[in-house]
C-alpha cells in the first residue's frame, strides 16, 4: 500500500494575520490563536485544510507567566504531520474559551476533563460537568497552585526520602485537620448536601417516547456499573431504557481516578517510565514507547538500531496479546461463558513469558529507556520468540478465528449492531481498530511512521461494515499483520548496542514541548510533555485511547438493545487504568 | 388403601428426592469438571479425590453465608419465591418411570411414584407453573436487574411452552397414549421415537433448554447484562435453592427427553433385571446433560428479542408442521407399516427449511 | 369421615380464603397470587372427582398461562405502585347486588338438582382410564365437531385481530 504523506506545513499566520502568531517560545511549535477567533480558525482548519481528526485537547497551567493555555492537536486521517494551535488566556477566574465541540465532537469528554482539572469553562459545550472527579469536588487539581491533602513538595525526589532515606509520615508533617479548607461562609453544621448526580440525570432526560395516545411510556433508568460484571472494571453507564431499548446513555467515570498526570508532573522523567505501565496495564510495552518517544523528541536523541527492532517486536507482541484477550473477553460479553477467554489466555501467557525474560515482569514491564531499551534480549527469549512467531501463533490465531467466526448466534449478535459511520467515527476522534472498522484506513504506523515502521511491509486492515462484526474482524486480521511484521523484524534484526550511551539516573531534558504518539493496540496513545529544563516535566498529559473512544458510546448504543450495550462497550476495548487515569 | 402401598409410596418418594438432591450436588461437580476440561483447565480437584467432596464444601459454605433481604423487598414473596421455584422441579419427577415394574414378594412394584394416565399433561402443567418462582423472585426483590430478569423469563417460558407442548404431542401421537410408561413401552425393540421423529426430539430439546433457562437461552440470568437476573438479591441458602432448582430441572428435563424420545429405561436385558432400568436412565441422562454442558461451554448467548423471534417464527411453525407430518404418517402406516419412515424424511425436510428460516429470523434487525 | 372428605373440606376452606384474599388484597400482585391458589385448589377438586384431564388442563391453562400473563402485565405496568384509582359511586352496591344474585342462583341450582342425575355426575373409576380420554377426543371430533371448529375459528380470528392491531400501530409510527 503506497503512502502519500504530505509534509507541507501550513502557515496559519499568513491566513489570519490579525489573530494568529507563530509560537516562538524555545522548543515550541505551532500557532498561538486569539480566543475570540478560535471558532473561526478551527472551522477553517477543519473545513478548508481538512484536519479532520482532533487528536487531543489539553490544558497547560503556566503559573509563573500567569497564563492558562489550551492546546489543540489536529491531524488529517489521510496522514501527515499534525497541526498544533494554542489559545492563551489570563490566569484569573472565570476562564472561558469557546467550545469546539460543534467542529470536532471528539472534544466532548476532553473539554469536560479540562474543566474538571483546570477549571476552564467552555461556553457552547452542552453538558459541561466534571468528569474524573465528582460534582462538588473543591478546586481543580491540575492547577499548579492546587495541593493535595498530604502535600509535601512540588517535585520529587522528596527531601523526606532522599538522600538519607529517613521516612517521615506525610500526615505528621501535615495533619489532616490542617488540610481542610472550607469555602468562605461555609458551615459544615448546617450544610444540606445536594444530589451531586442531579445534573447527570437531567442531562439524560432529553428523550421521551410518546405513543399515539399521547401517553408517555414508562422509561427506566438502569445504572450499569460501577459494580457490574461486564463494564470491565469500575466504569459506569447510566442507561435510559424503553423496554429493552436504549433511549439515552451517559458514561460516568473517574472511580479509579488518581490524577495520574499530577503525579507524573511531580516525578522525574525516568520515574514516569514504570508509571506509564499502570495506564493500560495490558500493554505496558506500548505505553512505554509512546512516553519514550515524546521525551526522545525533546532530548533530540537517536534510538539505537537494535533497540528499534526490539521495540517493534515488543510492541507487536503486545498488540497480539491484547487483541487475543479482547476477542476472548468480547465473546465472553456475548455470553460464551469463558471458554474463548481461556483459550486466549493460553497464548497470552506464552507472550508474557517473553516479556518476563526480557524485562523481568510479565505485565508491568518498564522496559524502554530514552534512546533504547533497558537490557538486551536474551538468546533464549529470542528462540522462544522465533518458535512462537513461526510455529505456534499463526495456527492458533486461525484456530481462534474458526472457533466462533461462523457461528450463527455470534453473527446475529454482531452484524449490524453498534453502527458508527466513518464520518461520525472521525468526528468523535475514534482511533485504532474502532476507526479502521468504520472503513477509515488510518494507522499511525503508516500515517506518521514512528520508530522504524516505514521499513516493514504490512497492510492497514479496514472493514467497510462499521459494526461489531467489522471490529471483530479488524482485530483478528490485525493479529495476522502483526505476525507479518514480527516475521520481518525477527529475520532482519541486527546486532549492536541497545543504548546510545551509558544509562544515567537523571536525564537532562531541554525546555520545549513534544507530542509522542503511537498506534497502541487500543488506538492512538499520545504523551504530551512540556519541559522547562528542570528534572521534572512541567506538563505530562496522556492522550488515552480508552478515554476518547468512549465519546462515541452513546451514538453507537442509542436504539440498540440493552444486551448490545454490553457488546458495544466491550468492542471499544477499554481499560479502566487508562480511562480514569 | 393398605399400609404397604403407603409405605411403598413413601419409600419411593424419599428415594427419588434424595436421588435428585444427590444428583443436583454431583451435577454441579460434573458441570464444573466438564467445563474445565473444555476450557483446558482442571476444575475443582482439591476437596477429596477428583474434587468429589466439592459439593459438600459448597453446601457448607452456602449454609453459613449471611442471608440478606433488601430493605424494600416484598418480604413474604421474597421468602416464598425460592421455594416456589424448587418445588415444581421436584414434583415434576413424580410421573417419570425409572424402570419396568418388578416383583417384590407377592406384590408388583412400579418404578415410578405415580403412573398416571395423564402423565404427559402432568409434565406440561407443572412446567407451566414453574415460572412463578422466577417471576416473583424478580418482582419481590424490588431491583431493576431482577425485575428485568423476571419479566424476561416470564415471556420466554410462556413462548417456549407452546413449542414444548407440541413436542409432547408428537410423542403422544407416536406412543398412542398420554401415559409415560405406555410411551416407553411403545419404543421397544430399538424403535426409539428419536429415529422416527428426529426433528421432534430436537424441538423438544431446544424448548427444554429455554424452559430451564440454560445456555444459550439463559436470558433471565444473563450475567453480562443483568448481573445475575432474577436472583441478584438472593444470597446464602435462598440462592442455593434457586441453584438447586435449576440443576434439578436440568436433570428432570433430561429424564423427560430420555423417556419420550430415547427409549426411557429400555435397554438390553432390562426385562430380565428390572433394576437395570434406572441404570439405563442414568446413563441416558448423563449423556444428555453432557450435551447441555457442551453447549454452554461453546456458544454465545442469543439476544433476547431474537430468542423470542426464533421461538415464535421458527420453532413454533416447525413444531406445528412436525405434529401434522407425524399424524399423517401414523395414518399412512396403518395402510403399510413401512410408510412410518415417511415421517422422518418429511420432517427432516421441514427442519432443513426451518433452519434456512433461522437465518432470516435472527438477522431481522427491525424486530421489536 | 373418609380421607377424601377431609381433603375436600380443608381445600374448600383454602379455596374460599384465597378467593376472599383476592378480593380484599390491596396489592394486585397478591390478588393474582391468591387467584392462582384458588385455581390450584379447584384443580385438586377435579382430581378428587376423578377428572384428571380437566384438573391438568385447569392448572396448565389458568394457573400456568393466563395468570402468568396477568402477573406479567401487572408488573410491566407497575400497577402495584399506583395509588388506588377513582371508585365509581355506584360500584360497591352494584357489585354486592350482583354477587347476591349469583349466590342465590347457584344455591338454587344445587338445591333444585334432580336427584336422579346424580348417578351421571358422580364419576366412575372408568373415567380415570385411558379410554375416557379417548372417548372425550372422539366425542369432541364427532358429536361436538361443529362447536369445536367454531371455537377454533373464533380463536384464530382473535389471533389475527391481535396481529393486525399491532401491525397497524407499527406502520403508523414509521
Amino acid at each position: 500500500m503506497a503512502t502519500t504523506v504530505s509534509t507541507k506545513s501550513v502557515d496559519l499566520s499568513t491566513i489570519f494575520p490579525d489573530a494568529v502568531i507563530a509560537d516562538e517560545r524555545k522548543g515550541y511549535t505551532g500557532w498561538l490563536v486569539e480566543k475570540d477567533n478560535l471558532i473561526e480558525i478551527a472551522t477553517y482548519v477543519r473545513e478548508e485544510l481538512d484536519y479532520d481528526l482532533l487528536s487531543s485537547v489539553t490544558g497547560v497551567d503556566y503559573l509563573p507567566e500567569e497564563k492558562m493555555e489550551v492546546v489543540y492537536q489536529v491531524y488529517k486521517t489521510t496522514g501527515g504531520p499534525g497541526l498544533f494551535f494554542k489559545v492563551q488566556i489570563p490566569r484569573e477566574d472565570p476562564m472561558e474559551i469557546p467550545s469546539v465541540i460543534n467542529i470536532w465532537p471528539g472534544a466532548d469528554l476532553q473539554e469536560r476533563e479540562i474543566w474538571d482539572l483546570y477549571g476552564i469553562k467552555f461556553p457552547g459545550h452542552p453538558d459541561l460537568r466534571r468528569i474524573l472527579t465528582w460534582e462538588g469536588f473543591e478546586g481543580h487539581p491540575m492547577r499548579k497552585d492546587w495541593q493535595e491533602p498530604f502535600y509535601e513538595e512540588e517535585t520529587k525526589p522528596f527531601k523526606s526520602r532522599w538522600p538519607k532515606g529517613e521516612h517521615i509520615h506525610a500526615e505528621e508533617i501535615n495533619p489532616y485537620h490542617d488540610n481542610l479548607k472550607f469555602p468562605p461562609k461555609f458551615n459544615p453544621e448546617n450544610w444540606t448536601p445536594t444530589d451531586p448526580e442531579e445534573a447527570l440525570y437531567t442531562s439524560l432526560k432529553k428523550f421521551t417516547t410518546k405513543n399515539e395516545d399521547g401517553l408517555e411510556a414508562e422509561q427506566i433508568i438502569v445504572n450499569m456499573g460501577p459494580q457490574h460484571p461486564s463494564t470491565h472494571g469500575v466504569f459506569r453507564a447510566v442507561v435510559v431504557l424503553d423496554g429493552e431499548k436504549v433511549v439515552s446513555l451517559k458514561p460516568v467515570m473517574g472511580y479509579l481516578h488518581r490524577n495520574h498526570e499530577k503525579i507524573g508532573e511531580r516525578n522525574t522523567y525516568l520515574h514516569n517510565m514504570p508509571y506509564t505501565d499502570r495506564l493500560d496495564y495490558f500493554n505496558s510495552m506500548a505505553n512505554n514507547w509512546a512516553y519514550a518517544l515524546a521525551v526522545e523528541k525533546l532530548m533530540g536523541i537517536e534510538v539505537t538500531e537494535r533497540s528499534e527492532y526490539i521495540r517493534v517486536i515488543m510492541s507487536e507482541l503486545t498488540r497480539i496479546q491484547n487483541h487475543l484477550v479482547w476477542v476472548g473477553i468480547f465473546l465472553n460479553d456475548l455470553g460464551a461463558v469463558v471458554t474463548p477467554l481461556l483459550y486466549a489466555f493460553e497464548e497470552r501467557e506464552l507472550i508474557l513469558d517473553i516479556f518476563e525474560e526480557v524485562s523481568g515482569a510479565r505485565m508491568m514491564c518498564n522496559y524502554y529507556r530514552f534512546g533504547g531499551v533497558v537490557r538486551d534480549m536474551p538468546v533464549r527469549a529470542f528462540e522462544k520468540l522465533k518458535q512462537l512467531v513461526y510455529d505456534r501463533l499463526p495456527g492458533k490465531i486461525e484456530e481462534f478465528e474458526r472457533l466462533l467466526s461462523e457461528n450463527e448466534i455470534l453473527l446475529s449478535r454482531v452484524k449490524g449492531i453498534g453502527y458508527l459511520s466513518a464520518k461520525d467515527a472521525i468526528a468523535t476522534s475514534m482511533t485504532g481498530p474502532m476507526l479502521r472498522a468504520s472503513g477509515v484506513p488510518y494507522d499511525i504506523r503508516r500515517a506518521e511512521p514512528y520508530g522504524i515502521y516505514d521499513r516493514f511491509d504490512f497492510d492497514v486492515v479496514t472493514r467497510p461494515e462499521c459494526d461489531l462484526y467489522a471490529r471483530y474482524h479488524v482485530r483478528i486480521e490485525e493479529m495476522h499483520q502483526s505476525l507479518r511484521i514480527l516475521e520481518q523484524a525477527v529475520s532482519t534484526i541486527p546486532e549492536g548496542p541497545i543504548l546510545p550511551k551509558k544509562p544515567v539516573y537523571q536525564v537532562r531534558v531541554p525546555a520545549g514541548e513534544a507530542y509522542g504518539r503511537i498506534e497502541s493496540p487500543k488506538g492512538e496513545l499520545g504523551f504530551y510533555v512540556i519541559s522547562n529544563g528542570k528534572p521534572n516535566p512541567w506538563r505530562y498529559h496522556v492522550r488515552a485511547p480508552s478515554f476518547i473512544n468512549i465519546t462515541a458510546l452513546e451514538k453507537m448504543c442509542v436504539g440498540e438493545k440493552i444486551a448490545d450495550f454490553v457488546a458495544i462497550l466491550g468492542a471499544i476495548d477499554i481499560v479502566l487504568g487508562e480511562l480514569d487515569r | 388403601m393398605d399400609w404397604t402401598l403407603w409405605l411403598e409410596l413413601v419409600i419411593k418418594a424419599l428415594v427419588l428426592i434424595f436421588a435428585l438432591l444427590g444428583g443436583f450436588a454431583y451435577l454441579t461437580w460434573y458441570e464444573r469438571r466438564l467445563l474445565a476440561r473444555f476450557q483446558s483447565r482442571l476444575g475443582p480437584n482439591r476437596a477429596g479425590p477428583f474434587g468429589l467432596l466439592q459439593p459438600i464444601a459448597d453446601a457448607v459454605k452456602l449454609i453459613f453465608k449471611e442471608e440478606l433481604t433488601p430493605a424494600k423487598a416484598y418480604k413474604l414473596v421474597f421468602f416464598l419465591a425460592p421455594i416456589m421455584t424448587l418445588v415444581p422441579s421436584v414434583i415434576i419427577a413424580a410421573v417419570i418411570p425409572w424402570g419396568p415394574p418388578f416383583q417384590l414378594g407377592d406384590r408388583i412394584v412400579t418404578q415410578s411414584i405415580a403412573d398416571i394416565n395423564v402423565g404427559v399433561l402432568f409434565l406440561m402443567s407443572i412446567a407451566s407453573i414453574a415460572v412463578y418462582g422466577i417471576v416473583l423472585a424478580g418482582w419481590s426483590s424490588n431491583n431493576k436487574y431482577a425485575m428485568l430478569g423476571g419479566l424476561r423469563s416470564a415471556a420466554q417460558m410462556i413462548s417456549y411452552e407452546l413449542t414444548l407442548g407440541l413436542a409432547f404431542v408428537v410423542a403422544i401421537l407416536l406412543g398412542n397414549s398420554m401415559n409415560l410408561t405406555d410411551i416407553v413401552e411403545a419404543q421397544r425393540d430399538g424403535r426409539w421415537f428419536v429415529l422416527v421423529q428426529p426433528v421432534g426430539a430436537l424441538i423438544l430439546w431446544i424448548a427444554t433448554l429455554a424452559e430451564v433457562n440454560r445456555h444459550p437461552f439463559d436470558m433471565p440470568e444473563a450475567e453480562q447484562e443483568l448481573t445475575a437476573g432474577y436472583h441478584t438479591e438472593y444470597s446464602g441458602m435462598k440462592f442455593a435453592l434457586f441453584f438447586m432448582a435449576e440443576y434439578q430441572k436440568m436433570i428432570v428435563v433430561s429424564a423427560i427427553l430420555a423417556t419420550l424420545f430415547f427409549g426411557g429405561y429400555l435397554g438390553p436385558w432390562v426385562d430380565r433385571w428390572p433394576l437395570l432400568g434406572p441404570v439405563y436412565m442414568f446413563l441416558k441422562i448423563v449423556i444428555l446433560l453432557f450435551i447441555m454442558i457442551w453447549v454452554r461451554a461453546t456458544w454465545p448467548r442469543i439476544r433476547y428479542d431474537r430468542l423470542m423471534a426464533f421461538g415464535w417464527k421458527v420453532l413454533l411453525p416447525l413444531a406445528l408442521a412436525v405434529v401434522m407430518i407425524t399424524a399423517v404418517g401414523i395414518l399412512l402406516a396403518e395402510i403399510n407399516p413401512w410408510m412410518i419412515w415417511l415421517i422422518p424424511i418429511f420432517s427432516l425436510i421441514a427442519g432443513a427449511f426451518a433452519s434456512l428460516m433461522i437465518d432470516r429470523s435472527l438477522r431481522r434487525k427491525a424486530y421489536a | 369421615m373418609s380421607p377424601e372428605l377431609i381433603l375436600f373440606l380443608v381445600l374448600s376452606l383454602v379455596a374460599i380464603a384465597a378467593a376472599i384474599g383476592m378480593l380484599i388484597s390491596p396489592n394486585p400482585v397478591y390478588s393474582a397470587l391468591f387467584l392462582v391458589i384458588n385455581f390450584s385448589t379447584v384443580a385438586v377438586f377435579y382430581l378428587i372427582l376423578g377428572a384428571p384431564f380437566i384438573a391438568m388442563a385447569q392448572i396448565t391453562i389458568y394457573a400456568g398461562a393466563i395468570m402468568v400473563l396477568f402477573l406479567f402485565v401487572i408488573m410491566l405496568l407497575g400497577a402495584e405502585k399506583l395509588a388506588p384509582g377513582k371508585v365509581l359511586p355506584y360500584q360497591k352496591p352494584l357489585a354486592i347486588g350482583l354477587a347476591i344474585v349469583l349466590m342465590v342462583e347457584s344455591v338454587y341450582a344445587v338445591l333444585a338438582r334432580n336427584p336422579s342425575d346424580a348417578e351421571i355426575i358422580v364419576p366412575t373409576e372408568a373415567a380415570n382410564s385411558i379410554d375416557a380420554m379417548r372417548d372425550l377426543g372422539i366425542m369432541l371430533f364427532s358429536d361436538y365437531l361443529l362447536p369445536f371448529e367454531v371455537t377454533s375459528i373464533l380463536l384464530l380470528v382473535a389471533m389475527i385481530g391481535a396481529i393486525v392491531l399491532t401491525k397497524r400501530a407499527k406502520g403508523e409510527q414509521e
